[in-house]
């Protein structure tokens, strides 16, 4: 195990530096760092010229200057003599000093688009799969090829026009129109009909249920002007964390299991009595504070589930885990909610951003920032996640169809377990076993999408960089972009690796 | 027994745990404070302005800083092309004698004083005074510079350079060391040669006192000391280097460089109206009100934040949603009708830069007058600009003058009478006639990565064939590097017009100036007359004969200027158009934000 | 499958593009047949195919190619009077619903600022979208299954060596090597970059092929062909290829519908085809400012991009359907869709 890591971490290495030759040389020699100044009429030209040849080397030919650069990264790797040297770009700055925060940037970027593709990609993926040729299956099937064929920044500018300046206009006047109530209730009625299935009568009621509750809330919201002043109250909080219970115990363990049943509300029970409990502490948390809360969640979870005990310890504490976190997701999104008012006022009554990843001057406690990251990178993360999320939606629809007709499953259902066990406890696991490999190319892509999304939405990360680094010739930001990126697609490539190890028994490290 | 042993045991160190986690909760909490907005109780409100670049260094002034933003900033913060006096946007030079005054005592020799208000203070409380005039002479003059650069590395090789700086130190070069009033508020410089520009010499830089304490001296003083104890630079001779004097340069050249907001308070020391006060790399650098400030560019805005956004798109639909007020994107016609429709205000005119068509008279092919001025008969100038300007800014006009803009003064006049009007339409007729049968072809030079020239070079090959001259595609994404030595006859690119001033006609039109691409020689001694002479009226006068004497001899052609859009937000009034890149920024102080 | 043969007979000779037919035709005839019938089956694939292919000859016979004059009017780079102020003159509604009547007008795409028919442009921009789409997928399969095909085949040294190479490719992402090759070659035109984009994005095929010949080469029609005396070559190109031809097909339909989208990217950053040529992505970036003022701009060569990927997307689908062959095995790329699961959906 320790050598074949050694060895890995190795010829990674190799690899690394092989490939930033191939990038060094190539921008190298396609850069035109001089464009600027050789096409101005400053009187001191030349001056100028010699004085950008002898910061940035340009007098060596690349291959060489490749060496030099390598020799400076190559101090990278004394530990604690903080001796990096990237190179400086075109105005000076030290690239060692300016990668962090690009980092940052792309990184939370990054992250939540992958987290929330796989989750929403898996999920979908999953029920189409079980909805095999339903309405429901071929209009996903049909969405993801199209969004599977759209262009990033056709999305970004839509999702700009559409959903930020669009909203923000609509809560100028938050009243939503008749017409479209109908509309939205009808959408959401066909959803929910084609999700849950069964005969003619059952979806219709589905359907009627579904919707006109939709269309019902919705005018309430905007009767009650929630809009401007939205939060969850204490009634939905407990209506939503009884549901999240009673929808984790039903999914993991079955209504049957009455272990499980009394985690979950040992769980729904904690949660709500933290929401009446806990809000003066929030009135002062920090996001210290709110780390430490959700580890005590965690905790809360884990620890009823094995208390509860029963047959099956480690289902009772998937359940309990479940329901506190999603649980705990409720109060908190409850508790952000409570800061809207202050953002609109920050922002002049348009919350939704549509450049930076925060807006300037803004100061706050942790919910007022929090909610402010959250309106400036929500409409990047999604035209972000959308490319990959129809990826994961074709694959995991496949790996479930394809691991469903397994003669294993064949046998599990034959000897009678309920299909909810079939699903969740045979199937799932194995079906995500290529989709490590799928994660580990996925983040290419996205890391290469954001060099996009951070144009269109004035990002300052890692893509911006290699951008305008590309752009004006100004090699070394997109070497040390490249030097981020390759280590995190090879990073990524050998954690895939390993959780293949881990999910699929049959594979042995050497 | 045991067993209840290890139960307490357990409960015990749950107690424990939970004792912990308290505690650590409780460590992790804020005080509590729920204010959001801190300039709740100022009144002249915040102007969000959005900026291509991001800011890079608090002295713009350097070869590596010279970008719009850090200029702009300095321009706001007082140590660039502010101060003493600023252009305003029909490239006059305003005096601001709130400031400071400066006068020319002398023309023979050239003699300038420069008298501050003694009231004047840094924004850390410190006064200004003439050792900081001295201190922007010697950045600006390379008074002590006694290096020669090794053309093919661009490394110094011989002796020196203390003060690096983008802008020429031709002009103050001539000066001998200044005399300092007994006061120690006015500064006067007397030049060896006379200079045409003196009025854009600003002499306000960084502050003499962090600089000297930068370079480990005690105070200003002893800075103006140390430099007026040391020589003259001289390559041809270099000395030792002072090293005082370069630890003190070295500050200035690079020390101002920054990648975050600086922590050291010395950086943001500023004389102009505003005072950095919070940068968020990449996003947002933020400006307040300098309350030492006592000139006449008094904001009445309370705080100032330049938005980082690079796509000219995102800067519309950002001013759309309210996110900035100003903003200054690159133009085209589509930009212009969205401002419109989202009920901004727009603002359209010239930019100070221009394409324009030159000939190179060194090629065969335009040895001879008549081909020239038969290529140039097809140049369809007016459907360039109705293609590329028009939609911008309805206004605009071809442009008429090699020398100067139409928001220059003497335009009009000049452009009347140079000769253009040879050119002013598209005469195939006239051009055949000069041609008589021939069918020359022309190499032309573009950058094929401008769709501006790219749509400039195909107009003119299309119209030029109409009179049997052949135009080839000599475009290139490397034309920066060809305009040298390249292999073409013409050239498409464009100059900045600086404005004002008349150090960049030297440089395009003098025979060896590094901007004659095209080795042209019919004005080589006007433009060298240009430089020393001091009487306006004159130098307007040979800037005139220039003028002509390039349409005479079929220089080539001017295109037209840029357009540039400025959209203003309803929130903020005050704000007007300016083509330099100075941009919106050039009257802040008349912005007010309303209600 | 386990019988290689040389020279398959064509299954059917209508409308099959190129490189299906190569495919076919090296295929034995009762595997050819049975994905030839199961792609026949799969109609929105067929249909895909032939709307891809009518919008692709539309856009060659439109402006022409080359020399060769097309049967519309106007050229890519002509510059003509503004007509209409510039709108397009497109009509499509009929006259007795009160239309203008189906009329093409005389320029039916609007023009662009200079004067230049949008509709010839447009058209252009497909014509080299298809040109990158198929140069660059063609070379990447090509140099994929060549760098796969040896390095499965003699494994050891050739083909630990052959991945390294492959793997420093790899680490780069596709739009990141993208815009470093586009920014040194797009220059010199839509085929040279199609070609040198292609030698930058192998990597992918060459793994498959590799996984697939080193599966392939322990099979005992190998081992026959081997004893027989076939020489490595033959062994390789004539006998196990076409056993790994399924992958390939799949593999370079996908490619080819991310050269579109990949092409569309880098004109967006400006590191595409650039002006005076025209690609849709190009179009479509430097009218992204019309998007409120003139959207049919913007959304014309929009929605030939959307169409054209959406179109191999699906395409590259019933392919999929078609050649998966192996049910034993669970692989990504040879997922199957539309095998009948009567028993899944009549649970609850």
């Amino acid at each position: 195990m320790v050598s074949f890591i050694l060895r890995r971490i190795l010829v990674s290495i190799l690899i690394l530096i092989a490939a930033s030759f191939l990038m060094y040389v190539m921008v190298g020699y396609s850069a035109q760092p001089l464009q600027d100044l050789e096409g101005s009429n400053s009187p001191n030209k030349q001056q100028l010229i010699d004085a950008r040849v002898a910061l940035l080397d340009l007098d060596v030919p690349p291959p060489l200057r490749w060496v030099l650069w390598l020799g400076g990264v190559a101090k990278c790797a004394i530990p604690f003599a903080n001796a990096c040297d990237l190179g400086s770009t075109i105005s000076n700055a030290q690239v060692i000093d300016i990668l962090p925060n690009a980092l940052a940037a792309t990184v939370q970027l990054v992250t939540f688009a992958l987290v929330l593709a796989i989750l929403l990609g898996v999920t979908i993926g999953i029920i189409t799969a079980l909805r095999q040729y339903s309405g429901l299956d071929n209009t996903v099937t049909f969405v993801s090829f199209f969004l599977y064929s759209l262009p990033v920044f056709l999305v970004a500018v839509l999702l700009k026009e559409f959903i930020a300046i669009g909203f923000n206009d609509f809560l100028r006047d938050p009243v939503i129109g008749t017409g479209a109530l109908v509309v939205i209730g009808l959408v959401v009625g066909a959803i929910w009909q084609s999700l849950l299935g069964g005969d003619r009568r059952r979806r219709l009621v589905v359907f009627l249920v579904s919707g006109l509750a939709t269309s019902g809330v919705l005018l309430l919201m905007s009767a009650t002007g929630w809009f401007m002043n939205p939060g969850l109250g204490p009634i939905p909080v407990i209506l939503l964390v009884a549901a999240i219970a009673l929808g984790a115990a039903t999914l993991l363990a079955g209504l049957r299991n009455r272990r499980a049943l009394i985690t979950a509300g040992i769980n729904a029970a904690a949660a709500i009595a933290a929401y009446f409990v806990l809000q003066p502490l929030f009135d002062v948390s920090s996001a210290g504070t709110l780390f430490i809360l959700a580890l005590a969640t965690i905790a809360v979870g884990l620890i009823s589930g094995f208390l509860a005990g029963g047959y099956d310890r480690g289902q009772n504490m998937r359940v309990g885990l479940v329901t506190a976190l999603f649980s705990g997701a409720v109060v908190l999104v409850d508790r952000f909610m409570q800061s809207w008012g202050a953002l609109l006022t920050a922002t002049n009554g348009r919350p939704i951003a549509t450049v930076g990843s925060k807006t300037p001057g803004l100061s706050g406690d942790v919910w007022l920032a929090g909610l402010d990251t959250f309106v400036h990178l929500t409409l990047p993360i999604i035209a972000l996640l959308l490319i990959s999320f129809a990826g994961y939606t074709r694959y995991s629809r496949a790996g479930m169809l394809e691991v469903l007709s397994l003669d294993y499953i064949r046998t599990a259902r034959a000897k009678g377990l309920p299909e909810r066990t079939v699903v969740v406890r045979h199937a799932f696991r194995n079906m995500l076993i290529p989709l490590t490999t799928l994660v580990a190319f996925d983040v290419g892509a996205l890391l290469g999408g954001a060099i996009i999304t951070e144009r269109i939405f004035a990002i300052p990360g890692m893509g911006s960089l290699f951008n305008a680094g590309l752009s004006r010739g100004d090699l070394n930001p997109v070497m040390g972009y490249f030097l981020i990126v390759a280590a995190m697609a090879i990073t990524f490539n050998f954690l895939a690796d390993m959780a293949y190890a881990g999910l699929d028994p049959r594979v042995r490290i050497r | 027994m045991s067993i209840r042993g290890k139960l307490f045991r357990k409960s015990l160190s749950g107690v424990a745990v939970l004792g912990v986690a308290a505690l650590a909760l409780t460590a992790c909490t804020t005080s509590g404070s729920t204010d959001t907005n801190t300039d709740a109780a100022a009144s002249g409100g915040t102007v969000t302005v959005a900026v291509v670049n991001d800011f890079t260094s608090f002295n713009g002034q350097t070869p590596q800083s010279n970008l719009d933003t850090n200029g702009q900033v300095g321009y706001l913060m007082g140590n660039y092309a502010s101060a003493f006096s600023y252009i305003d946007n029909e490239f006059n030079i305003v005096r601001e004698e709130k400031f400071g005054t400066f006068e020319k005592t002398s023309d023979d020799p050239q003699t300038v004083t420069y008298t501050l208000n003694p009231e004047n203070k840094w924004s850390d409380g410190e006064p200004v005074t003439a050792d900081d005039m001295v201190l922007a002479w010697a950045i600006g003059a390379g008074y002590y510079n006694d290096s020669t650069v090794d053309e093919s590395t661009g490394e110094v090789a011989t002796g020196t350079t203390y003060f690096e700086i983008a802008a020429s130190t031709a002009g103050l070069d001539t000066t001998a060391f200044p005399e300092v009033s007994e006061d120690n508020l006015s500064m006067t410089l007397v030049y060896d040669t006379p200079y045409v520009d003196w009025e854009l010499v600003n002499p306000i830089a960084q502050p003499a006192h962090i600089v000297a304490k930068k370079a480990g001296l005690g105070s200003a003083t002893e800075l103006t000391a140390l430099l007026k104890g040391l020589p003259k630079g001289d390559p041809a001779a270099p000395a030792e280097p002072d090293a005082t004097l370069k630890a003190a340069a070295d500050f200035v050249n690079t020390g101002y460089d920054v990648t975050a907001f600086p922590t050291d308070p010395d950086l943001l020391v500023s004389s102009g109206p505003m005072v950095p006060t919070g940068w968020t790399p990449g996003q947002s650098f933020t400006m307040e009100r300098n309350k030492f400030y006592v000139g006449g560019m008094l904001p009445k805005i309370d705080k100032l934040i330049l938005r980082v956004i690079p796509d000219a798109n995102a800067q519309v639909t950002a001013l759309q949603n309210g996110e900035v007020d100003i903003i200054n994107p690159q133009a085209s016609a589509d930009t212009l009708t969205a401002l419109e429709n989202t009920g901004a205000d727009v603002l359209a005119g010239d930019q100070v830069s221009y394409d324009h068509l030159d000939l190179r008279f060194d090629q065969p092919v335009f040895a001879d007058l008549s081909v020239r001025q038969a290529f140039l008969k097809t140049v369809p100038r007016q459907q360039i600009l109705d293609s590329i300007v028009t939609p911008v800014n309805p206004d605009a006009k071809i442009l008429d003058s090699q020398i100067w803009v139409p928001a220059n003064a003497p335009y009009d006049d000049s452009a009347a009478n140079n000769g253009s009007s040879d050119y002013a339409e598209v005469d195939i007729e006239g051009a055949k006639t000069l041609l008589a049968g021939a069918t020359p072809s022309v190499r032309i030079l573009y950058n094929t990565n401008n769709p501006n020239r790219v749509d400039e070079f195909q107009a003119i090959q299309e119209s030029a064939a109409k009179a049997g001259i052949t135009v080839v595609d000599a475009g290139s994404p490397d034309w920066s590097s060809l305009l040298e030595g390249g292999d073409y006859d013409a050239s498409i690119f464009g100059w900045i017009s600086p404005g004002v001033g008349s150090t960049g006609i030297a440089q395009i039109f003098s025979t060896d100036g590094g901007g004659n691409y095209n080795q042209y020689e019919g004005t080589n001694d006007d433009a060298i007359l240009t430089q020393t002479t001091l009487d306006p009226d004159e130098l307007i006068a040979i800037e005139k004969r220039m003028d002509k004497q390039m349409f005479t001899d079929a220089y080539g052609l001017p295109l037209f200027q840029l357009p540039g859009v400025f959209g203003v937000s309803k929130r903020v009034s005050g704000v007007e158009y300016m083509g330099n890149q100075t941009g919106p920024f050039w009257n802040f102080w008349d912005w007010s934000v309303t209600k | 499958m386990s019988t290689p043969i040389g020279s398959g007979s064509t299954p059917s000779p209508t409308e099959i593009p190129a490189d299906e037919l190569a495919a076919a035709s090296s295929v034995p005839e009762s595997q050819g047949r049975l994905i030839w019938r199961r792609f026949i089956g799969n109609k929105v694939a067929v249909a895909s195919i032939v709307v891809l292919l009518v919008i692709i000859l539309f856009s060659f016979s439109a402006i022409g190619i080359g020399p060769i004059p097309g049967w519309w009017k106007f050229g890519f780079k002509e510059l003509n009077p503004q007509v209409n102020g510039g709108d397009p003159t497109l009509s499509l509604v009929p006259q007795f619903l009160g239309g203008d009547g189906m009329s093409m007008g005389e320029h039916p795409f609007g023009q662009d600022r200079i004067g230049k028919d949008y509709f010839a442009m447009t058209m252009r921009g497909i014509q080299n979208s298809a040109l990158v789409m198929v140069v660059l997928g063609l070379i990447a399969t090509v140099v994929g299954v060549v760098v796969g095909a040896v390095a499965g085949y003699y494994r050891g040294m050739v083909d630990a060596v052959l991945m390294r190479i492959t793997d420093v490719f790899i680490v780069i992402p596709a739009l990141v090597i993208g815009s470093v090759v586009g920014q040194w070659f797009g220059s010199l035109g839509a085929p040279v970059l199609a070609i040198m984009l292609g030698f930058f994005s192998w990597m992918g095929i060459a793994r498959l092929v590799r996984g697939e010949f080193l599966s392939l080469r322990e099979r005992e029609f190998v081992e026959a062909a081997r004893v027989a005396g076939a020489s490595d070559a033959r062994i390789i190109f004539k006998h196990i290829l076409p056993n790994a031809m399924g992958v390939v097909i799949v593999s370079a339909t996908l490619i080819m519908a991310s050269a579109i989208l990949l092409e569309t990217a880098l004109s967006f950053l400006g590191y595409g085809i650039r002006s005076p040529d025209v690609s849709l992505g190009l179009l479509i970036s430097s009218n992204q400012s019309a998007f409120q003022t003139r959207p049919w701009l913007f959304w014309w060569p929009g929605a030939f991009i959307v169409s054209l990927a959406l179109l191999v997307n699906f395409v590259g689908d019933g392919l999929r359907d078609a050649f998966d062959p192996r049910h034993r095995r669970f692989k990504l790329s040879k997922m199957r869709e539309t095998r009948p699961e009567p028993e899944l959906d009549s649970q609850p």
